[in-house]
């Protein structure tokens, strides 16, 4: 198992849900302009009422999922569960990235643990 | 008041014409007269969101949507009954939003931002709008079909943005026309006329694209929107109206004909 394919502690950047809820958030925030997407709690619900995610928004979402993490949620997961709320599918995500090598960006400002471009 | 005299109400339009009523959301919603027509289902659901202006642009749209297709039928704002028709893939219940009893006036709804806009048909009618991208939609060219991919890969940013969203209201207006679920199935037919298509202001002519014929529309500022009918036979008149508080918002450059609205 090499260093970039095995689970890490949550901190920047690493596969930890934590840090692919964080992503998650500020793909939403940039997708929808809404700035108040970056405080979603991890239990709200995404395509239920409460996010208010619509068709454009969710395969934005999905896509961009893909493109950075190597992960398709709607081809891994039929009944799309892993889709209840950011927490889910940031789990859902974390645990399938992992085997990608793949993880998410860093908070802006510092660096990945232990990587080079 | 129940019922409005046939001579009364705004007609249906006839062959393959279509209406179409903007409206901008108020910013604290509708007014509770307004509010007092949904339904309990609406009701519930509107007071799920999380954010407020995602619950008063819900709500915003359901009472318009109740209001101008009252219009059409004679029947109060709160008493006209909603229901889903078949999906056409697999049958089950989920599909379109009908109204009921079925009648021969079909009408699509969207939402985005400040932006209501509704289309009203005598024939199966699909419209789709969403704001001019924020950022980077890239993304969403793995949705595309290759004909359309290829148109938009070829531009450069910040262009190729606006052209996925371009391409996204027109293959979401044929999925809502067909019923097919939003969001599924972008991909299966391009929705795009070729580059010379993209030009703005007019967008792309008239296309065939999955059993119905697409335009793209002349949205208000900020905004990018599409309209499309079941077969492929092309538009009827494409008639565009506002209610009287929101001619702000008007498309640009269309004047709204008056007396044409119902209460």
């Amino acid at each position: 198992m090499t260093a970039t394919g095995s689970r890490r502690p949550a901190g920047p950047g690493g596969t930890s849900p934590a840090a692919i809820a964080g992503e998650l958030r500020r793909i939403l925030a940039d997708a929808t302009g809404r700035a108040e997407l970056l405080q979603l709690p991890a239990d709200a619900e995404l395509f239920g009422t409460a996010v208010a995610l619509d068709s454009l928004t969710g395969t934005l979402l999905l896509r961009e999922i893909q493109r950075r993490f190597g992960v398709d949620v709607a081809g891994e997961d039929l009944n799309l569960d892993a889709l209840a709320t950011l927490g889910t599918l940031a789990t859902f995500v974390a645990e399938r990235a992992a085997g990608t090598g793949r993880t998410a960006a860093p908070p802006a400002g510092q660096p990945p643990p232990g990587r080079s471009e | 008041m129940s019922e409005l005299p046939a001579a009364a109400r705004h007609p249906v339009p006839a062959g393959r014409a279509v209406d179409l009523w903007w409206s901008a959301v108020p910013g604290t919603g509708p007014s509770p007269a307004g509010l007092a027509c949904l339904s309990a289902e609406e009701s519930t659901r509107a007071a799920a969101f999380r954010f407020a202006s995602d619950r008063y642009r819900y709500q915003s749209a359901h009472v318009l949507l109740r209001e101008v297709l009252a219009g059409y039928t004679g029947t109060a704002p709160g008493e006209l009954a909603f229901g889903h028709a078949a999906c056409p893939r697999c049958g089950k219940p989920g599909g379109r939003p009908v109204l009921l009893p079925a009648s021969g006036l079909n009408f699509s709804l969207s939402h985005a931002g400040q932006l209501v806009v509704i289309a009203v048909a005598g024939i199966p009618v699909g419209v789709d709008t969403e704001p001019e991208p924020a950022g980077c939609v890239c993304a969403l060219s793995t949705a595309m079909h290759p004909a359309d991919a290829a148109v938009v890969s070829a531009l450069p940013e910040p262009q190729r943005h606006r052209a996925t969203i371009t391409w996204w209201v027109r293959a979401e207006a044929v999925l809502k026309c067909t019923g097919a679920g939003i969001g599924h199935g972008t991909g299966e037919f391009p929705a795009l006329a070729g580059p010379a298509g993209l030009a703005a202001p007019a967008g792309p002519p008239d296309v065939a694209a999955g059993g119905c014929t697409v335009r793209s529309l002349t949205a208000p500022a900020g905004y990018l929107a599409a309209l499309a009918v079941a077969g492929t036979g092309g538009f009827g008149p494409v008639r565009h109206y506002g209610t009287p508080a929101q001619s702000e918002i008007a498309p640009v450059g269309r004047r709204l004909p008056p007396a044409r609205l119902r209460r």
